[in-house]
């Protein structure tokens, strides 16, 4: 039907004001911010974009501010930690519910409970989980402790060293600088774990089941079917499930804030929070600092969907 | 095919079920916790179910802290957001999809380009913006921004190229204008993209924290999400009352994705090309 052969006015205009007025417009703010010293507090004029220009300052000043090169080794042990680990997982339970077996929906649902729950309540629950003293993460280790420990002096072996503080301690999640980001790795990969498993399950689910019953008449065992049938098959959903994740675990927000507030000692202070408190967190405010590192985390997050495409044509088996 | 269950399923079947028990273990003692005595809870052993059960917890959240209100806003900021999106989203996604001009496919690729630009980009401009414009705190900053959504428009396009065309066309013929047949014909028949677009919009407008969490000072117009976060840094170390509130936040939404568990799922696979 090309009988419509104009533009058509009414139906592009909502989307247009929103495109100029909330989307392209702030970004060009924001690139335009980043170059200045923004003073927020006097009005958005010219004489205030203009005024304050800075140059490249903001941009020269995170190559020596010790706090963002924190943040982003933060950043860094947070995805390279908790991405593969939530994708392994995922898997695994998406490959595992893939079977029918009475009760595998109640199964599923239960996996998918925290996908529902928002980020904020999570990290609220986890707050209170991870509690070393009696949080029922701990409450487990130091049984699980405490039996190892017998098992030892039951032989009559001296007890290693870890086995006694994990049955009389245990992590001091949260609050121990060296504990605080595996605990907010703990809680994140609870709660995405769901979502990543469903994306698993559909891409499980469009696999040709003939490609099976062709490697069970050549013989494969479960584990050969893994490697030679699914994983490639499958590989398209990992490649996108991955750089799902990892654009989303750099940009790991509301976790940190509910959980550790960027602390203790900074040891959970990640980009996106370092960005949120130079910007709405402290007095006064630096709008030009923060905007610069929200480009910082842009750039990193484009170099890194570039380098998964390149990729993405060595490892990924092409859809025919 | 038919096959004997070997160990090896009941060992697998065995460790999904524990997994699935840790995902509950968390609400449990959520639930536990709201329902014990305040000040009893680091007495030892530590009690996994409370004997007597304090429903007075809840009775004290709700005095200090305004949950109504609290899911009123996120109801009112999910459901204009989405509302927004899919009248502006399908009406672009329709134009992009059966209109031709100069320019069209350009404009189209442009859209796209801004799924590249991460929301967090956007935060700081907005929120000059909004300022400029007196919104902090009020409903047009919190539901405004949903005007635009590539990912809306790119969606909607994507359906209305696959719909048949005959019936527009026979429409055409008698005399319908595009109106018309837009509002008629082509909407109608996009009810099912519609509704799981609807469903993820709804979703990510519910648990949106970092816009809101900006755009909004005073209590009365927190969004739960951002009401709950605040409620944490206030009341840090009164579990009784924050595993009573956290209760009151997540129970209800938890009860309606097991009722409409398949639009959601459906909804939530969908979205999952946004990321």
């Amino acid at each position: 039907m090309n009988a419509f052969r104009r533009f058509p006015w009414l139906f592009i205009l909502p989307s247009l004001v929103g495109f100029l007025a909330f989307n392209a417009g702030p970004i060009l703010l924001s690139l335009w911010i980043s170059f200045t010293h923004w003073d927020v507090f006097q009005p958005l004029s010219l004489e205030n974009l203009v005024g304050n220009w800075a140059g490249l300052d903001n941009y020269r000043r995170m190559l020596e501010d010790p706090v963002l090169k924190k943040a982003f080794f933060n950043t860094l042990y947070y995805v390279v930690v908790a991405v593969p680990l939530e994708i392994v997982i995922a898997l695994a339970v998406a490959l595992g519910l893939n079977r029918n077996f009475p009760g595998v929906r109640i199964v599923r649902t239960l996996y998918l409970l925290p996908t529902v729950t928002s980020v904020v309540a999570v990290g609220l629950l986890w707050r209170w989980v991870l509690n070393p003293y009696v949080g029922p993460v701990n409450l487990f280790l130091r049984w699980l402790g405490s039996k190892v420990e017998a098992l030892f002096q039951l032989l009559h072996l001296p007890v290693p060293a870890t086995v006694h503080w994990l049955a009389t301690q245990g992590p001091g999640w949260l609050q121990d600088p060296a504990w605080a980001m595996p605990g907010i790795i703990v809680a994140s990969v609870w709660a995405g774990l769901g979502f990543r498993m469903l994306i698993f399950l559909a891409g499980l689910q469009n696999i040709d089941p003939t490609y099976y019953e062709a490697a069970e008449l050549d013989g494969a065992n479960n584990w050969q079917k893994f490697v030679h049938v699914t994983l490639p098959l499958l590989s398209p959903t990992v490649f996108l499930n991955t750089l799902l994740a990892l654009i989303g675990g750099f940009q790991v927000f509301g976790l940190i804030y509910v959980m550790t507030g960027g602390g203790p000692l900074d040891a959970t202070n990640v980009l996106l929070f370092y960005l949120y408190q130079k910007a709405f967190g402290e007095f006064p405010p630096d709008m030009g600092y923060a905007s610069a590192i929200a480009w910082l985390l842009f750039v990193i997050l484009f170099g890194l969907t570039v380098i998964q495409w390149q990729l993405r044509k060595r490892w990924v088996l092409e859809e025919a | 095919m038919k096959r004997k269950t070997t160990f090896w399923d009941v060992f697998v079947i065995g460790l999904l079920l524990l997994g699935g028990l840790s995902m509950l273990v968390p609400f449990f003692w959520m639930i536990s916790t709201s329902l014990k005595e305040p000040g009893s809870l680091f007495d030892l052993p530590i009690q996994l179910w409370p004997k007597k059960l304090h429903w007075e917890n809840y009775r004290q959240v709700l005095t200090i802290v305004p949950f109504g209100r609290w899911y009123l806003n996120s109801l009112i900021i999910a459901t204009g957001l989405t509302l927004l999106n899919l009248t502006s989203g399908a009406m672009a996604g329709y134009a992009f999809a059966r209109f031709r001009w100069r320019g069209r496919d350009a404009m189209f690729l442009l859209s796209l380009i801004t799924l590249m630009i991460p929301a967090h980009v956007l935060i700081i401009p907005l929120f000059v913006i909004m300022s400029r414009l007196g919104w902090i705190d009020t409903y047009y900053a919190l539901i405004l921004p949903g005007l635009f959504d590539a990912f809306a428009i790119f969606l909607m396009r994507q359906h209305f190229i696959q719909m048949p065309k005959e019936l527009e066309e026979a429409a055409l013929i008698d005399g319908a204008g595009p109106w018309q047949i837009y509002w008629k014909i082509a909407l109608p028949l996009a009810a099912p993209a519609l509704a799981t677009l609807g469903t993820f919009t709804f979703l990510a407008g519910w648990n949106s924290f970092l816009w809101p969490l900006v755009a909004t000072n005073s209590i009365e117009m927190r969004p739960l999400t951002v009401g709950l976060a605040v409620f944490n840094t206030n009341f840090s170390t009164e579990w009784t009352l924050l595993m009573a509130g956290l209760s009151l936040a997540t129970i209800p939404p938890i009860l309606v994705f097991l009722l409409a568990q398949r639009w959601f799922i459906r909804g939530l696979t969908l979205g999952s090309l946004k990321g």
